[in-house]
C-alpha cells in the first residue's frame, strides 16, 4: 500500500516543485516587467531539487509566529478567580476557530498580579491556564495540542502595584512551547 | 570547675524562663531586661564581655585576624540573642555573674597561614577558664572558626546547638531569571547556585546540608530538582505534568513532601529523594500546596483552599487524621512549624498585603508580627533554633529577606540590593 502510493505522491511534489521554481524563476527573470525589483538575486534555477520540502506553505507559518500575530489573545480573569467571564469565552471562542485550522501546539500560561503568596499564585495561575484549555478544548480543540504552564507572579506583563496594571497580570497567555 | 558548673546550670535555669517573655518584652518596648510577673526577678541574657583578642606572633596577618575573629564570636553571640554583648571595660550590673571571651593568634614558622588560635570562654571577674578551643585555620576559614567557637558557647549556654554555621538559601531575580543563592546567616559569604537563565524557586535544604532541593523551569516546564551544595551539580528528581512544587525535606532526609498536579488539581504526595511517588496524601477538587513536616516527622501542615478560601490544616504521614488549623484571615498560605514543635509560622493576606503570623500550633497566642509598615511580607523559614524566623519582605521597594526574633520581637536585613529576593529557606 505505502509502496504503491509514496512514489507516485513523490512524483507528484517533485512536479510541483519544478513548476514552482520556474514559476518563480521566470517571475524573478531581469528586467522586461519591472515595477520596482528593488534586489536582484541571481536566480538558481540549476538545483535539481529532490527535495520538495519547502512547496506547502499555503496559510501563515504558525510554528514560527507568536500566537498573538494570527489573531490568539489572551484571556483576563477577576482577583482571585479563575473562573471564565463572558469576555474571556469571547475570546476562547475565536482562539478556538484559529487554533483548530492551524494545528498547532501551544502552551497555555497561567499568570496572577503580586498580591498573595508565590506558591498559591503558581497554583492559581495554573487553573487559570486549565480554565482556558478546557474550555478550547470542549470547543473542539485537540487537548493534545494545548499544554499547560503557570509562571504565578514571577513575570508580570505589568510592573505598577495598582489595580490597572493587576488586572493585566492575571491572565493565560498563549505562546509557543 | 565546679563555679563553671553553678554558672551553667544557672544560665539553663535562665534559659527556661524565656518562653515566657514575649509578651513581656513587647510591653517592655524590645528592653532585654525583663520582670518576670510573679518574682520580679529580674534577668534573661548573659552578659558577655569581649576581652582582648592579641596576635601573640606571626605579624600583620595574626593581627587582623585576632580582630576580625573579635568582631564575628561578638556578633555571632549578639545574634543568637542569648547574651549582652560588650567590650572591654564592659560592666554588667544587672547579672551576679558574667562572662569574658578571649583569644590568641599564633602566626607560623613561615609563611601566613594556617593560623593557630586559641578560644577561651572565662568567667569574670574571677576569670575561671570554662572552656578552650585550639583551631588551625586556613585563609577561608576564619569566619567558620569564629562561628564554631560562638556555637560552643551558646551550647555552654543553653545546652542546644547554635545557628552560627547555618545558612539561608533563597531564590533572587526578576523577569525571566531567578536564581539560587545561599547567604551565611549573618548575610556574609554570599553565593550563586545556579545559571541556567530561567525560573528556579522555592529552595529546601536536605536535613545534612549537603543538598538543596528546588523549582525550576529549567526542563521548559516546572519540576522539582537537587543541587549537591558542595559541587554544585543538578539532577531532576521529579517532573510531572503540570505543578512540582514547594517541596520539604522529611527530619531524616528520608522523603520529600511535594505538591504536584499531574494534569489535574494540585495534591500533597510524598516522595523518595529519588523522585519516586511513595504516597499521594490528599484528594479533593480544590489546591493543596505548601506541605511542611512537623518536627516530630509523622505529621504534616499545608493549605487547602477547599473551603473557599486558602486555610492551613494539619495532616498525618498517611493522609489521615486532617484537621483546620486556621479559622482567622481570609488567605493562608506557607505554613511552617518551629524545630522545637512550639510556633507555627505562616503568611496572612488582609486585603491587598500579606503579612507573618506567629502562633502556637494549638491556635493560641496568634499575632501577626509585621505591621502595614512591612507591606507584603511572604515564606516564613525558621532557623534551627527556634526562636528565628528568616522571611522576604518588599519594604522597602524590591523584596528583600529579613530576619525576626520571636521570642525579644526585633528584626534585622539579611540580604541587600536591588533585585528582588523571595521564597528563603534556613538549613538546619
Amino acid at each position: 500500500m505505502r509502496n504503491a502510493t509514496t512514489p507516485r505522491l513523490a512524483v507528484v511534489l517533485v512536479l510541483v516543485a519544478l513548476a514552482l521554481v520556474a514559476f518563480t524563476g521566470c517571475s524573478k527573470k531581469p528586467p522586461v516587467v519591472t515595477e520596482t525589483a528593488p534586489v536582484e538575486q541571481p536566480v538558481e534555477v540549476v538545483k535539481p531539487a529532490p527535495k520538495p520540502e519547502p512547496v506547502v506553505p499555503k496559510g501563515p507559518d504558525y510554528a514560527n509566529l507568536d500566537p498573538s500575530q494570527y489573531g490568539i489573545e489572551d484571556v483576563f480573569y477577576g482577583y482571585d478567580k479563575y473562573d471564565l467571564d463572558d469576555a474571556a469565552m469571547g475570546v476562547l471562542t475565536t482562539n478556538a476557530r484559529i487554533l483548530k485550522e492551524a494545528g498547532v501546539t501551544l502552551m497555555v500560561a497561567g499568570h496572577c498580579d503580586e498580591r498573595g503568596t508565590i506558591e498559591y499564585n503558581l497554583a492559581l495561575g495554573e487553573k487559570r491556564a486549565k480554565s482556558a484549555r478546557d474550555y478550547l478544548v470542549s470547543l473542539g480543540v485537540p487537548a493534545g495540542n494545548l499544554r499547560v504552564t503557570s509562571y504565578g507572579e514571577s513575570r508580570p506583563f505589568a510592573t505598577g502595584h495598582g489595580e490597572a496594571d493587576w488586572a493585566q497580570n492575571r491572565r493565560a497567555h498563549f505562546e509557543r512551547p | 570547675m565546679t563555679l563553671a558548673f553553678a554558672l551553667r546550670t544557672a544560665a539553663r535555669a535562665l534559659v527556661l524562663l524565656l518562653p515566657l517573655l514575649p509578651a513581656v518584652a513587647q510591653a517592655q518596648g524590645g528592653r532585654t531586661e525583663v520582670n518576670i510577673q510573679h518574682t520580679q526577678q529580674a534577668v534573661l541574657k548573659t552578659d558577655a564581655r569581649m576581652g582582648d583578642f592579641r596576635a601573640l606572633t606571626g605579624g600583620r596577618t595574626a593581627q587582623e585576624t585576632a580582630a576580625k575573629l573579635r568582631q564575628i564570636v561578638g556578633n555571632d553571640l549578639l545574634l543568637s540573642g542569648l547574651f549582652n554583648v560588650g567590650g572591654p571595660g564592659y560592666k554588667p550590673e544587672t547579672l551576679p555573674f558574667s562572662w569574658a571571651i578571649e583569644g590568641t593568634v599564633e602566626g607560623p614558622a613561615s609563611g601566613d597561614w594556617p593560623l593557630t588560635v586559641n578560644l577561651n570562654l572565662l568567667t569574670w571577674p574571677d576569670r575561671q577558664l570554662v572552656l578552650t578551643k585550639r583551631y588551625r585555620p586556613a585563609e577561608d576559614q576564619v569566619r567558620t572558626t569564629a562561628h564554631h567557637f560562638a556555637n560552643e558557647v551558646v551550647r555552654m549556654a543553653v545546652g542546644s546547638e547554635g545557628i552560627a554555621l547555618t545558612r539561608v538559601a533563597f531564590s533572587r531575580g526578576q523577569g525571566n531569571r531567578r536564581d539560587i543563592y545561599v547567604v551565611d546567616y549573618d548575610g556574609e559569604g554570599l553565593i550563586r547556585l545556579t545559571a541556567n537563565r530561567t525560573l528556579n524557586l522555592c529552595p529546601d535544604w536536605s536535613p545534612d546540608g549537603e543538598k538543596i532541593a528546588f523549582t525550576s523551569y529549567r526542563g521548559g516546564q516546572q519540576g522539582l530538582y537537587a543541587l549537591e551544595t558542595a559541587t554544585g551539580q543538578v539532577r531532576q528528581l521529579i517532573a510531572q505534568d503540570g505543578l512540582n512544587l514547594g517541596a520539604d525535606w522529611s527530619p531524616d532526609g528520608r522523603e520529600l513532601l511535594i505538591s504536584l498536579s499531574r494534569g489535574g488539581d494540585p495534591e500533597i504526595y510524598r516522595i523518595t529523594p529519588e523522585g519516586q511517588i511513595i504516597k499521594r496524601l490528599t484528594v479533593s477538587p480544590a489546591i493543596e500546596i505548601s506541605p511542611s513536616w512537623a518536627p516530630n516527622g509523622r505529621e504534616l501542615v499545608f493549605t487547602s483552599d477547599s473551603s473557599g478560601t486558602p486555610q492551613l490544616y494539619m495532616l498525618d504521614k498517611e493522609g489521615a487524621g486532617k484537621r483546620r488549623l486556621t479559622f482567622e484571615g481570609k488567605y493562608n498560605d506557607s505554613a511552617t512549624l518551629s524545630p522545637n514543635g512550639e510556633w507555627v509560622a505562616y503568611a496572612t493576606r488582609e486585603d491587598v498585603v500579606t503579612q507573618i503570623v506567629v502562633m502556637r500550633p494549638g491556635g493560641e497566642e496568634r499575632r501577626v508580627v509585621t505591621d502595614l509598615s512591612w507591606r507584603n511580607s511572604e515564606d516564613p523559614s525558621w532557623a534551627p533554633d527556634g526562636r528565628h524566623l528568616v522571611f522576604a519582605s518588599d519594604r522597602s521597594g524590591a523584596s528583600k529577606l529579613y530576619v525576626f526574633d520571636v521570642v525579644e520581637g526585633g528584626f534585622r536585613q539579611l540580604t541587600f540590593g536591588n533585585e528582588p529576593d523571595i521564597t528563603p529557606a534556613w538549613s538546619h
